[in-house]
């Protein structure tokens, strides 16, 4: 199982060179036969999963061929930009804050019950911007401790600011997405605002997070360096830690695990798009509708430590039926973003 | 004369290196500049005049700066005694200490950001010696501060230190040195007036190289720092490749590049002042 991730590092190198995507861009798409080929573009770390148990079952389902190109969202949706008018990838799979630019600039095609009739059977929150896309999986944000310096798992997520863990809590970047829900969780630990109304107005989450500064050993942009603290007990816990990540070290024999606090967990987005004047666009919808289906689904959520966004598939284990799962406002958060990056490097990063 | 210069084929042989240069840096580098003074297609000093009055980007100039100037003094210190080994000793004993400079750099730098990583955590090496000798009275961490980060950058810059000043220590005549001691000279006087002042030039290089490869350094701070430390660098990179923000990147990028240029031009010019062809 611990493979089915191996080209995550790789990613996130990517995502910091930059360089290499240019050249990426520029490739030249496969050169392929006539009918029935199926190009979906992703992230590099989804290659394992996607070319090991779905394209085999759509391919035999659909007869056809599918290519997927890994990179990462944001050459994704450079691809669609530069090939407007003659698109060769037909399906996206991208984080949904690449997702908002792509809707910005009129590059995805929405999603229809008619086309793809999985829409109906999704957890509220799954479609986004009149279903211009989908979340098919959503991996969850908890608290990743290490087991063997913390003898009780962390229940709630004010106990990051217990003095007793004065530089021992580590915390991503704000440039990451799996940093934002920090904000809004502090924002509902400092007067007990609901979470929807904390992401709205941020302004008490970011007064209550720089309380945390004592306590923190460092802020990641780097995932990676900031779970090799974890594991080696430099650092006590990561808030938040991304379930796709955290739990297939834990698989890997890390002695760190993932907990879901009393106040709820975040689910991070992973949308699906048809991308507008797709080639083959009854296939691109086929093929949404499946990574929406229950069927697929329940194959993808065990190996990629995600949610199911499909109302048939049951929670994974280690996540209580009660534990609320807050969904972010992706509309909000590209809408604010910016100004909270700077508010960020001003109030913590001094 | 001076037409048969102007004229001299040789010239000719640096002319790939110019145009490769010119192609995959010059034209990018018209464009940055270009981009950071153009709001909307109108060219504006705008950019600028908000990243200068933003009390915030003053904060990341001085980290930059100070950064660069404590990594370079770091690397001159540790680099001056090794190159002057260097350029003593001669045979296996020579081709070890070269082989022992260089062989790091073909370890990339994120292997070598982690590997500090092990030595600066709390109960890193650093921590334990410094316990053990009773210097610290408890293990404390060096990672992720700015300590920590002059450390790690120093160990990464410091072969761009010493090759420099080598390749000039290595060409002054060792008679000079026994000409002064004839004439009476301490070995104390014998370095700062006849050594020292001979190597400059290998000195000045070696400042211009690590000064701007510490203020542009990325990999590194964002390792061994985090995000709360920001550099210009650092903010480049991220106005790029995650805010798409490529006004504010770009101003960024042409701050650190005057930066930096400033101090590679200081040092040239001072490098010709004193006498040698570095």
């Amino acid at each position: 199982m611990d493979t089915l991730f191996k080209g995550r590092l790789s990613r996130r190198t990517l995502l910091k060179t930059g360089a290499g995507a240019t050249a990426l861009i520029a490739m030249p798409s496969v050169l392929r036969a006539q009918t029935k080929e199926l190009v979906v573009g992703g992230a590099a770390g989804h290659k394992p999963w996607v070319e090991q148990i779905v394209v085999p079952a759509f391919e035999k389902k659909y007869n056809c061929k599918v290519i997927f190109e890994g990179t990462r969202s944001l050459v994704n949706l450079e691809k669609m930009q530069k090939n407007k008018g003659s698109q060769y990838m037909s399906v996206v799979q991208m984080d949904d804050p690449v997702m908002i630019l792509a809707v910005k600039e009129g590059l995805l095609d929405p999603l229809t019950a008619a086309k793809a009739p999985n829409l109906a059977n999704l957890v509220s929150g799954a479609t986004h911007m009149d279903a211009m896309w989908a979340n098919y999986l959503q991996p969850w944000l908890g608290i990743a401790y290490n087991k063997s310096v913390m003898k009780t798992a962390p229940t709630s997520w004010a106990e990051l600011f217990d003095p007793k863990y004065k530089g021992r809590v580590i915390i991503p970047s704000l440039q990451n997405t799996e940093g934002l829900p920090n904000i809004f969780m502090a924002g509902h630990l400092a007067n007990g605002a609901a979470i929807d109304a904390a992401q709205k107005d941020t302004d008490a989450g970011f007064k209550k997070l720089a309380t945390l500064k004592a306590n923190l050993l460092t802020i990641y942009t780097q995932q990676p360096q900031a779970y090799n603290l974890l594991e080696q007990g430099e650092a006590y816990m990561i808030a938040c830690g991304m379930s796709s990540y955290a739990l297939e070290r834990k698989a890997a024999g890390a002695p760190i695990d993932l907990v879901a606090p009393k106040e709820g967990v975040f689910a991070m987005p992973s949308g699906i798009a048809v991308i507008k004047g797709a080639p083959q666009s009854e296939l691109a919808f086929a093929y949404v509708n499946e990574m929406l289906g229950a069927d697929f689904q329940s194959k993808l959520a065990e190996p990629t430590f995600s949610l199911a966004t499909n109302k048939a598939v049951p929670r994974p284990a280690g996540l209580a039926a009660d534990i609320k799962i807050h969904q972010i406002d992706w509309a909000n958060v590209a809408a604010e973003r910016e100004g909270w990056i700077k508010r960020w490097d001003r109030e913590m990063a001094i | 004369m001076s037409a048969a210069r102007r004229l001299d084929p040789v010239l000719l042989l640096a002319l790939p290196a110019v145009l490769y240069i010119a192609v995959i840096y010059g034209v990018p580098l018209l464009v940055l500049l270009g981009r950071s003074l153009l709001v909307g297609g109108v060219p504006s000093l705008a950019p600028f005049i908000s990243f200068f009055s933003d009390g915030f980007s003053w904060i990341v100039i001085g980290n930059t700066v100070r950064i660069s100037v404590l990594v370079t003094l770091l690397c001159l210190v540790i680099g001056y005694p090794t190159a002057l080994a260097l350029a003593r000793t001669r045979g296996a004993m020579q081709a070890l200490i070269l082989v022992a400079i260089i062989l790091p750099l073909s370890v990339g730098v994120v292997v070598k950001a982690f590997a500090w990583q092990i030595v600066l955590r709390r109960d890193g090496i650093v921590s334990q010696f410094m316990t053990g000798i009773g210097l610290w009275d408890e293990p404390q961490r060096l990672l992720f501060t700015e300590a920590g980060l002059v450390i790690g950058a120093a160990n990464v810059f410091v072969p761009f230190m010493i090759l420099p000043i080598y390749s000039v220590l290595k060409l002054i005549d060792p008679r000079l040195g026994e000409a002064a001691a004839t004439l009476g000279a301490s070995p104390f006087y014998r370095f700062f007036k006849v050594a020292l002042p001979l190597s400059l030039p290998g000195i000045v290089t070696g400042i211009a190289f690590v000064f701007s490869m510490a203020a542009s350094m990325y990999v590194i701070p964002s390792l061994l720092i985090g995000d709360r430390f920001q550099t210009l660098a650092t903010l480049t990179g991220r106005s790029f490749l995650f805010m798409r923000n490529e006004q504010l990147g770009s101003t960024t990028a042409v701050v650190l590049l005057v930066l930096t240029v400033a101090v590679v031009v200081a040092s040239a010019s001072l490098s010709k002042r004193l006498g040698g062809a570095s």
